[in-house]
């Protein structure tokens, strides 16, 4: 997002078309009533958390889309079954995974980055943490193998389909 | 023992050097208030931390601010600069710093990203591969969902309001997981379309520093979707 | 002739000082007040730095004085709309809006209140707490006039749906009919001390302010604290109303940044507001207290404040050099998590029961709609404009600021700004002194000289200062019992309004002729006291005050019983004094109507001057052959003013006023008198007499010397602040040569020889750096720092100079800088904590900031009129706080670097404040003198003559007809020397002889 974002403003790159995230449509989609989800499915409980993407949130949009990234949760999985990691939003902590420090190598390094971000989500005690970037995701997925963790690293849209009302 | 530094005269060549690509790097406007360090996850290693980075840099010690592997650990986040008082964005400097090294020095895989992007997409498949799974994985819900039978994902569709890109990952190790997506799109009867070329949502060029790098793979996704004629990008994350 | 009256805009501390300064010295004075009642910031304090004062106890008087006074009209609840006309003649309109409850039958007895249904958010208690739109905003609330808030009454919003408290109102006083009024006020000037809004960390999610409940900040913190907030003083977390033992507070919140709050200046007070609520929370623990401040610099910057930072370090106080990111939740439930890196650059984690916000001052939104309605300029962060020659002139003639409104500041600063506003607006109003005012009539006063005595005892809870630990109801009963008391009752604050009203009520009601007060110190409440005495026709002096709270409840809190036994004892022997005390006569002098001003440097220059454009005429001693003193050493200032242009315009208007008399190399060698008639002698051979006198000595710097030294001397290349500047005023230097300069901050300041902060210091050096960078931008410049103290909007400086590549590099007491010398050139050794790196600078020019110490001789000068000098050779004024610029000599006031280090524009305005309170005694024709005076017992005499010597006042004399002594007394000051000195017992002094004192300790004994 932000180096489309960032890349077109910056490099003054000619375009006719606005940037947009699918989480916020996700969430005007709910809203519209175009997106019917229904949490019910959740029998179990299982509780869910979030990583906030840096380049997504606090680099683009901002809490808005942290805003509506919850709120897509909550509708999907139950209000109940979302915990919230803190900090959170613009604030969040980096997953340790962006920038370029996947590819990078330095894999210790990395780890010991993304020991911050463990810890944070680990103390959720969530069964699912819900990771709208792809860095994020292989990064989340890493750190919670590596450290111990025991949630599922996931993306959102499995979990919308899930719930989704035809 | 300490380190010593002998400041017969400031060395501000590397700082002055990003200053001119970065006009309101401020660096020297740092407090060494330690704020940015106290909320950095990647502080302490290498023995680095965003304060030190910038400290090191006002004092001219350009061997250690350009040997440094923190500039890897750094990943751009721009938490320090969410909060610093000075509003110091220490990543976009970082971002400079890493430009600096040689490509040769730099770490391998990092550029390589970046190569292949811009040659097409990060994971380097061929943009005929990536449209032939598309159809493939479509086939295999028609085939296996009846209820998703009507489930579409055009391919270069000329108008389409919505452009989508995708992150190469999917395509190239778990092809599945662009269906759930397709599925939302589909119910909620949005107009849309990928693009066989300069189709990856990623932009690896983002990391290893070279500006002209980004630019060219963001110019060539916006020249893609403008030929589409799509109004609005969307991005997948 | 211009008008005789003026208006004061904003009721906080500086409002309240410049209309008293005004309606003392002769004008009439119309004080508006957004809110219900005066008092502003400061009443909303706990305590007070750097003295611990409770804020409320000190204010209190004040606002009392200021609500009785006959030539304040207080309108609250009112805000100026508009200003037409010209310096000497202004027309303001006054909206005043409506109160509801009609404050000349309201007798404030909380009714309304009570039964009130509607609650609402208390904004004075900063919302941690509820009241009723009914409502008083705080027990001493000036005027202690209920209101009635529109935006929530019931009534108001629909007619006919409630009105409780009109069903219970036993004064008839609730008018759900008032109205706005318009006041057209003719004045001849505008003084504005709109104050200022704490910064609002809402917006700041990182602070986890608003979404973590434990994160609160200082201004509510002090809520929490104070005996009026909403936990009657006992120190709470919000979350769970646990007292916390383990607390944070974080310094610089939305001040010194630009990013997040574009308040790129400091607000001056935070670190000492900090430091004191950790102190203070310190003593309201029951246990274990562990205070910690988290902090950029350290800025103790003003007088007392170093002392006092030292005195917390000792009693545990953490201070950590790190700023936080976040505040986190904590492990243990509503703890809160800190996450720090220290200078060593080790990654802590520490958990606390409670984080506080060091929210920073921020010009408040009436400020800014009023500067444009006025036309006034308001500066880059929204404060009211001024300049350092005139710190307290707006952009428009006729229209002065004070305080918080034009650049946050400490309470100190802005009385002494408050009444350089009242020198500023009064001085253009000389001729229509006293046209506009009334004079207050007392009743006459009632002879009890026969009567037997009628002692009534007033003993004040204080809030809780005394009853939290005193028993005040059993101290009341005991009061009952004693000889001649005939009535005894508590009251929670009795120097509040309606407590000084009853009083007169109940003197005249009991018939009583002799009173009481079980409260606090005299030295702040007796007046206040004495005056309801009069205003119920007795005698001032049939008065008594028993202080036990500053000596009792304060000092034996962890001993209530003891404490209630001795506050039974003190009021039993306060009672015993005031049995045999008589009515004494109201003494007065004649006043001498011209000034004394010692020192011709720039706060003697002005203070001449603003006596002599008054037309009061004023002698002006300098003992060098040349006016200026330290200014002649300045080369600019930090707004980048030259200094020399202004001081030559100033010597010039000196030396062409017909008013003062400008003596040169010239002593003050004795001083005889007091305050409205001193006589003073001069070395020249010149006496004169003078109603008042101005001590504007200086101060001088110091010599670097010992471990300070740093070639100084030695080294051609090695130069004070002060060389520097004079080679920018000679012009001569281009530092083109200068590869590398060395500053070294805090030469001799913040040692243990020189425990103070010079103040001005940072600001110069930096100054200095940026003209060094400014003539030769090559030039590598480094500062040698320990705290940078670049106050207030001095901040922008520090941060421009940084911007220009001056690199600041940290040293403490542990890591002197050293300086060495090879082959003539310099190398200096210094240490950098952040990259913990031993660092070599090679200087062609070494500078020390060098302290700024009292001159060896201002502790002899202070002697001649009796005034004290503190610890560290400065001269003390009479009240930290309050009385910035008194001395507690009436009649002698103090500014300039005598005082304490301060730059040009707080010795200009300190100054004009000097002037200022001088002028309340040079505008009367006779002043009170004293009425305790010594008295000779002829029988007795026996005509030694021991009492003429010890007398310092010369008031004793012998009658050589009958070879007694007998005392002038005009110039007696009831010090008591004749009556220790008198071997005969023929000396005693009116109501403190004998028969009172051993009454009191007999008492005691009893």
């Amino acid at each position: 997002m932000y180096a489309t974002l960032e890349g077109l403003r910056r490099f003054n790159i000619p375009h006719n078309f606005e940037v947009v995230s699918i989480i916020t449509l996700y969430a005007q989609w709910i809203r519209d009533g175009r997106l019917k989800v229904d949490p019910t499915w959740n029998t179990e409980g299982l509780k869910f958390s979030v990583q906030d993407p840096c380049k997504l949130v606090r680099q683009s949009l901002g809490d808005p889309v942290a805003d509506d990234l919850r709120f897509v949760i909550k509708s999907v999985v139950g209000e109940e079954n979302f915990i919230d990691v803190w900090p959170n939003k613009s604030n969040n902590y980096c997953c340790g995974g962006g920038g370029g420090a996947l590819q990078a190598g330095f894999v210790a390094n990395r780890r010991q980055h993304g020991k911050t971000k463990f810890d944070q989500l680990n103390a959720t005690g969530a069964d699912v943490v819900i990771t709208p970037c792809h860095n994020c995701h292989t990064q989340v997925m890493d750190i919670c193998e590596h450290f111990g963790g025991k949630w599922q690293t996931t993306h959102l849209w499995g979990w919308i389909v899930k719930a989704l009302k035809r | 023992m300490s380190d010593q530094y002998d400041l017969s005269k400031l060395r501000t060549r590397v700082k002055r050097q990003i200053e001119k690509a970065v006009p309101d790097a401020k660096i020297d406007y740092c407090l060494t208030c330690g704020l940015c360090a106290s909320g950095c996850p990647a502080s302490g290693i290498e023995d680095m931390d965003p304060r030190k980075f910038l400290r090191y840099l006002v004092l001219g010690q350009n061997d250690i601010i350009l040997k440094t592997n923190w500039i890897y650990s750094c990943s751009l986040c721009q938490r320090c600069k969410y909060a610093c008082p000075m509003g110091i964005d220490v990543g976009r400097i970082v971002y400079e710093v890493k430009g600096m090294r040689p490509k040769e020095e730099r770490p391998t895989n990092l550029q390589r990203s970046c190569d292949l992007q811009k040659a097409g997409n990060s994971t380097g498949i061929p943009d005929a591969d990536f449209v032939w799974v598309v159809g493939d994985i479509l086939e295999e819900v028609h085939e296996l969902e009846p209820e998703w039978a009507d489930l579409q994902a055009p391919m270069d569709k000329i108008d389409a309001q919505f452009y989508l890109n995708q992150n190469a990952k999917e395509p190239t190790v778990e092809p599945e997981e662009m269906v759930p997506l397709w599925k939302i799109l589909h119910t909620v009867g949005i107009d849309w379309t990928y693009s066989s070329k300069w189709w990856d949502g990623a932009n690896y060029c983002l990391f290893p520093g070279d500006p002209e790098d980004w630019e060219y793979t963001v110019r060539k996704q916006a020249e893609t979707v403008n030929e589409l004629g799509c109004t609005t990008y969307i991005n997948t994350e | 002739m211009p008008k005789g009256s003026v208006l004061v805009v904003g009721g906080g501390i500086a409002g309240v000082q410049a209309a008293l300064d005004l309606a003392n010295s002769g004008f009439l004075v119309h004080l508006v007040e957004k809110t219900t009642a005066i008092g502003g910031k400061m009443s909303q304090l706990d305590k007070t730095f750097p003295t611990n004062d409770c804020s409320a106890c000190i204010l209190s008087p004040k606002l009392v004085e200021c609500g009785r006074h006959f030539n304040i009209n207080l309108l609250t609840l009112s805000d100026l709309i508009s200003l037409e006309g010209e310096p000497g003649s202004f027309t303001a309109v006054v909206r005043q809006r409506p109160r509801y409850i009609d404050p000349d039958k309201c007798i404030a007895c909380g009714l309304c209140a009570e039964k009130c249904p509607k609650k609402v958010d208390d904004e004075y208690n900063l919302g941690i707490s509820k009241r009723k739109a009914a409502y008083l905003s705080f027990p001493q609330a000036v005027p202690l006039k209920y209101a009635i808030d529109p935006d929530h009454c019931i009534w108001i919003k629909k007619p006919g749906k409630c009105g409780a408290c009109v069903k219970v109102c036993p004064a008839d006083a609730i008018n759900f009919d008032d109205t706005e009024k318009e006041h057209i006020l003719e004045v001849g000037s505008v003084v504005l001390a709109l104050g200022f809004s704490p910064y609002d960390p809402s917006s700041l999610d990182f602070t986890g302010y608003g979404r973590l409940p434990n994160v609160i900040t200082t201004m509510e913190f002090e809520r929490y604290l104070s005996p009026s907030g909403p936990c009657m003083g006992h120190m709470e977390r919000p979350s769970d109303g646990r007292e916390p033992s383990r607390v944070a507070w974080l310094q610089c919140v939305g001040s010194r940044d630009i990013n997040r709050s574009c308040h790129p200046y400091c607000s001056s007070v935070c670190c000492m507001f900090a430091i004191k609520q950790a102190v203070i929370a310190k003593e309201h623990a029951h246990g274990d207290f562990s205070p910690s401040i988290f902090f950029m610099d350290m800025r103790t910057h003003g007088k007392g404040f170093e002392d006092y930072y030292n005195r917390a370090r000792k009693e545990g106080v953490n201070f950590h050099r790190a700023r936080v990111h976040s505040v986190l939740p904590g492990e243990e439930e509503d703890s809160l998590r800190l996450r720090y890196v220290n200078e060593q650059g080790e990654t802590c984690f520490e958990e606390f029961d409670m984080v506080i916000l060091s929210t920073g001052l921020e010009a408040n939104k009436q400020t800014v709609e009023l500067a444009k309605m006025l036309e006034l300029k308001l500066d880059e962060d929204n404060f009211v404009k001024t300049d350092v020659f005139h710190p307290v002139s707006t952009s428009r003639p006729g229209i002065f600021v004070c305080g918080a409104a034009a650049e946050p500041k400490d309470i100190p600063q802005s009385v002494m700004e408050a009444s350089a506003a009242a020198m500023e607006a009064g001085r253009m109003l000389a001729p229509a002194r006293w046209q506009e005012t009334v004079v207050k009539k007392y009743p006459l006063e009632r002879d009890v000289h026969a009567e037997v005595p009628r002692i009534g005892v007033f003993v004040c809870h204080c809030g809780i200062n005394i009853s939290s630990v005193v028993d005040v109801d059993s101290v009341m009963e005991y009061a009952k019992t004693l000889p001649d008391v005939v009535f005894a009752q508590t009251n929670l604050f009795t120097c509040s309004q309606d407590t000084i009203d009853q009083m007169v009520n109940t003197i005249k009601e009991q018939g009583l002729n002799r009173v009481v007060v079980a409260s606090c110190s005299p030295r702040t409440h007796e007046p206040l006291f004495q005056e309801t005495l009069r205003d119920a026709g007795l005698n001032k002096f049939l008065f008594e005050m028993a202080n036990i709270r500053d000596q009792d409840s304060w000092v034996h809190r962890d001993e209530p019983e003891a404490a209630t036994v001795k506050a039974k004892d003190l009021v039993h022997m306060a009672v015993a004094r005031v049995r045999g005390k008589g009515a004494l006569p109201y003494n007065t002098v004649k006043v001498k109507k011209s000034a004394l001003v010692i020192g011709g440097g720039m706060g003697g220059m002005t203070a001449a001057l603003s006596f002599a454009e008054q037309d009061f005429p004023v002698t002006l001693v300098e003992q060098t052959d040349r006016l200026g003193g330290n200014a002649n050493k300045l080369y600019r200032t930090w707004q980048a003013d030259e200094v020399q242009p202004y001081l030559a315009e100033t010597i010039k208007k000196i030396n062409d006023n017909p008013r003062i008399d400008v003596r040169m190399n010239c002593q003050v060698e004795d001083v005889g008198g007091s305050v409205g008639h001193f006589t003073t002698q001069l070395s020249d051979g010149f006496s004169l007499t003078h109603g008042v006198a101005v001590m504007a000595v200086g101060g001088e710097a110091y010599k670097p010397e010992g471990k300070w030294n740093y070639l100084y001397s030695k080294n051609p290349n090695v130069h004070t602040l002060l060389e520097v500047d004079q080679m920018l005023i000679d012009g001569q230097a281009d530092f083109k040569q200068t590869a590398q300069a060395v500053f070294i901050h805090c030469v001799g300041s913040r040692i243990p020889e020189r425990p103070w902060c010079s103040r001005v210091c940072c600001t110069h050096a930096i100054d200095s750096a940026i003209k060094l960078k400014e003539l030769n931008p090559e030039m590598d410049i480094f500062m040698l720092y320990r705290d940078i103290r670049t106050y207030g909007q001095r901040e922008r400086i520090y941060q421009e100079a940084r911007a220009k590549g001056i690199v600041f590099i940290r040293y403490d007491l542990d890591h002197l800088p050293g300086a060495t010398e090879k082959n003539g050139k310099i190398i200096i050794q210094t240490h950098d904590p952040i990259v913990d790196g031993d660092i070599t600078l090679h200087p062609d020019l070494l500078i020390l900031a060098t302290a700024i110490q009292p001159r060896q001789d201002s502790g002899n000068l202070s002697k001649f009129f009796k005034c004290a000098i503190d610890a560290h050779g400065f001269l003390l004024e009479a009240h930290m706080k309050l009385r910035p610029v008194d001395f507690a000599t009436d009649g002698v006031y103090l500014a300039g670097l005598c005082h304490y280090p301060k730059p040009l524009e707080e010795t200009i305005a300190q100054a004009k404040a000097a002037a200022a309170r001088a002028t309340i005694v040079l505008s009367q024709d006779e002043v009170p003198a004293e009425s305790i005076t010594a008295m000779v017992n002829e029988a007795k005499c026996t005509g030694c003559g021991v009492c003429v010597t010890v007398c310092a006042y010369s008031a004793v004399s012998m009658d050589e007809d009958n070879n007694v002594a007998e005392v002038n007394t005009d110039l007696c000051k009831g010090c008591g020397a004749c009556v220790a000195g008198c071997r005969s017992d023929a000396m005693t002094l009116m109501n403190v002889g004998n028969e009172q004192l051993m009454a009191a300790v007999e008492a005691a004994f009893e």
